[in-house]
């Protein structure tokens, strides 16, 4: 790990729900050009883990800090430096591609919109779907419109919860090559899923979270898959 | 504050309530001059009008609590506004059990939509609404931030809702106009007035403590339970 | 700063402009305020009571309850789409989203409370003449304080598992000086009395909305955070 390009750092991180305890004490740290996939049964707590760390969800206990900066909710800097694409989406349906992504540029405080919003809607293959309403749009369209929107503004922290879910062929190539592109260009990436393929394919590290913690960590140095599969079964059935 | 110190003030407050209490009564019947167009029944007042002063007394303090632990975070002082809140609804409800009493026998209607009953109606619906939001999430510490929301915002309503139904009733005056708690009141009432006060704001304070230190006991004892699991 | 009114703005534009392609909103508080009017002219009777001396009051409760289906709706829109976390998670203040989400909400209950006048113009006859202005802007007034409120506690109620049934419990006790001070000018601007008289009270429910507005403004983060 290169120290001088910390770009995520997290300690101790703790979410409960009432007595439901969903992160127990978790510490990250992550530089810039890492990719981290993590993998685990649902109900492990991982969006919990990814909505704490982008500053989506307070933490009950912990800290976490984008480029030395703790994420407070009075601050309104790191907001920038943080991208997240979820299931959820994060879209308009009844608003526009176009539009989408110009509402959050704006909320983003992007001047350069004109030029900005045409060539990210065609870097992700939707440019001829700019003025079409997101509820118009496949399931596939929408999640690629999702990855265009959690990169619009350039972040430092990319942030992704079961992307690869529901996806048809050519949007999971849109996706794998706009994967490839961060982490050749040096931004660090979180990646939940489920996909053990894709998660193989483009992570330097990897995870497996069970009950609220990393039950294994380790670097993906030419991991072979089935060999991993096995050994992600064994952790989450509690052998390893 | 530890628990058993609490305990502790709270038994001091509360037997020293109690005995005021008794004292208060005492004066109630047996001391304080009849007031002469209402009779004997008047003196509800001086337990109603009290009573009435602690319920409002009780947002405030809330409202206070709720501010502080929106911005501190202290669990304590989320248990003092619900402490404080709860204690208020039950004063508010002796508040509006008595007036309708009060007003039947004396003036002949249940209801008047004088001040301070209407603003303690206005305040047992939202002493109610805090503890429906409280109790309404799935998540608690939601619930606590939401509750504190409609304590402050509440409290800061109450100078609104107090002049605006001052103004209300200036037009709209109705044939009964009854002002036994005015500037004019007689010395002998006015102390038993102001006594009733005290002895009502001691009761409140020692309850609260008493609420406060058994919640504390209950929130301590359900961290036991979840560390322990 | 102007990026945090920039914010605002784009924030209200987008609202409004789902509001046209969806009319949801629109659509029932516009059938609301006529068909409250149509419902008034059965329940009163008219030949005992003056359509005048009862339309101020009958007016503003139109708004409190059309005014609590719109506002009432807010954030369950916003739910539907599932984009509001990406909202809060964007640079924007989070009193910058309240005041937009309030401006917006204040648009659509503004026109409705002129539509009920409207209605009330035209099923009852109602007169406002030379004082129209001055209805219109205690309307406005009392529509803002109820936009701001309604728009803080709608976050809350939708934030619980009762949902929107919640907002009228948590919301009415609040609304007393809004509907007192509203409906007491109107009802003298109604019958023709000069501005002068009323303005002491005008200025109390501006007073009100503006404290609403602030005190929204400040607590709306505690709100909707997680």
């Amino acid at each position: 790990m290169i120290e001088d390009e910390v770009v995520l750092e997290a300690r101790g991180l703790r979410r409960e729900y009432g007595s439901v305890i969903a992160v127990r004490g978790l510490d990250l740290a992550m530089a810039a050009g890492e990719f981290l996939t993590i993998f685990g049964p649902n109900g492990a707590g991982k969006s919990s883990l990814l909505s704490m760390l982008g500053g989506a969800m307070r933490p009950s206990a912990g800290t976490v800090r984008v480029r030395g900066q703790p994420l407070s909710f009075s601050d309104h800097d790191w907001q920038h430096r943080i991208g997240m694409m979820s299931h959820r989406g994060f879209l308009y349906g009844r608003l526009t591609a176009e539009e989408n992504l110009r509402f959050y540029g704006s909320l983003f405080g992007l001047k350069d919109l004109d030029e900005r919003v045409p060539a990210r809607l065609a870097r992700v293959g939707l440019e001829s779907r700019a003025r079409f309403e997101v509820r118009q749009l496949s399931h596939g369209m929408r999640q690629r419109l999702s990855l265009a929107r959690a990169l619009l503004h350039d972040p430092d922290l990319v942030l992704l919860d079961e992307p690869y879910t529901g996806l048809d062929p050519s949007a999971a190539s849109v996706l794998r090559s706009v994967l490839g592109e961060l982490r050749d260009g040096r931004r660090t990436v979180v990646m939940v899923t489920h996909n053990l393929r894709e998660g193989l394919a483009m992570a330097t590290r990897l995870a497996v979270q069970v009950a609220g913690e990393f039950a294994w960590e380790g670097l993906n140095a030419g991991v072979d898959r089935d060999a991993f599969e096995r050994l992600y079964h064994d952790v989450v059935e509690g052998r390893a | 504050m530890s628990t058993a110190g609490t305990r502790r003030a709270a038994i001091a407050l509360t037997l020293a309530g109690l005995l005021g209490l008794v004292a208060l009564y005492w004066m109630v019947f047996f001391w304080v001059p009849t007031e002469v167009n209402q009779g004997v029944v008047q003196r509800i007042f001086y337990v109603h009008v009290p009573a009435a002063w602690t319920s409002f007394l009780a947002i405030g303090f809330a409202a206070l609590a709720s501010g502080m632990y929106l911005w501190l975070r202290d669990e304590r002082l989320d248990r003092a506004a619900m402490c404080a809140i709860e204690g208020g609804l039950v004063f508010a409800t002796l508040v509006l059990t008595t007036g309708p009493l009060w007003g039947k026998i004396a003036w002949g209607t249940y209801w008047t939509w004088e001040p301070r009953l209407t603003l303690t109606l206005l305040l047992w619906f939202i002493f109610l609404g805090y503890f429906m939001v409280r109790n309404a999430t799935e998540d608690p510490e939601k619930g606590k931030r939401f509750a504190a929301v409609v304590a402050i915002v509440g409290a800061l309503d109450i100078p609104f809702i107090h002049l605006s139904v001052i103004w209300f009733r200036s037009l709209h005056p109705e044939p009964v106009v009854a002002r036994p708690d005015g500037p004019t009141l007689p010395g002998d009432m006015l102390i038993t007035l102001l006594f009733g006060v005290l002895v009502f704001t001691t009761l409140f304070f020692g309850l609260f403590l008493f609420r406060y230190a058994v919640e504390g006991l209950r929130s301590e004892s359900d961290l036991r339970a979840r560390s322990a699991a | 700063m102007t990026t945090y009114w920039k914010q605002v703005w784009v924030i209200i534009w987008k609202d409004l402009v789902l509001e046209i392609r969806s009319r949801e909103r629109i659509a029932s508080m516009a059938a609301f305020a006529v068909l409250a009017g149509v419902l008034f002219n059965f329940s009163i009777d008219t030949t005992t009571t003056r359509t005048q001396d009862v339309a101020a009051g009958l007016i503003w409760m139109t708004l409190v309850f059309g005014g609590l289906i719109g506002v009432g709706r807010t954030f369950q829109l916003e739910a539907e789409d599932g984009a509001f976390q990406g909202v809060l998670m964007s640079p924007a203040p989070k009193d910058a989203i309240f005041l937009a989400k309030t401006a917006a909400n204040f648009v659509l209950l503004y026109a409705m409370s002129l539509l009920v006048l409207g209605v009330f113009a035209v099923f009852f006859g109602l007169e406002v003449g030379s004082n129209f202005p001055w209805v219109a802007l205690v309307l406005g007034v009392g529509a803002l304080g109820f936009v701001a409120l309604g728009t803080l506690f709608a976050a809350v109620s939708t934030g619980t598992n009762m949902g929107e049934t919640l907002l009228p419990v948590l919301l009415f006790p609040l609304l007393v000086p809004m509907v007192i001070y509203g409906v007491g000018t109107t009802t003298r601007l109604i019958a023709g009395r000069p501005f002068d008289e009323v303005e002491a009270n005008v200025r109390m429910l501006g007073a009100f909305a503006l404290a609403a507005v602030a005190a929204g403004a400040v607590l709306f983060r505690y709100v909707v955070e997680d």
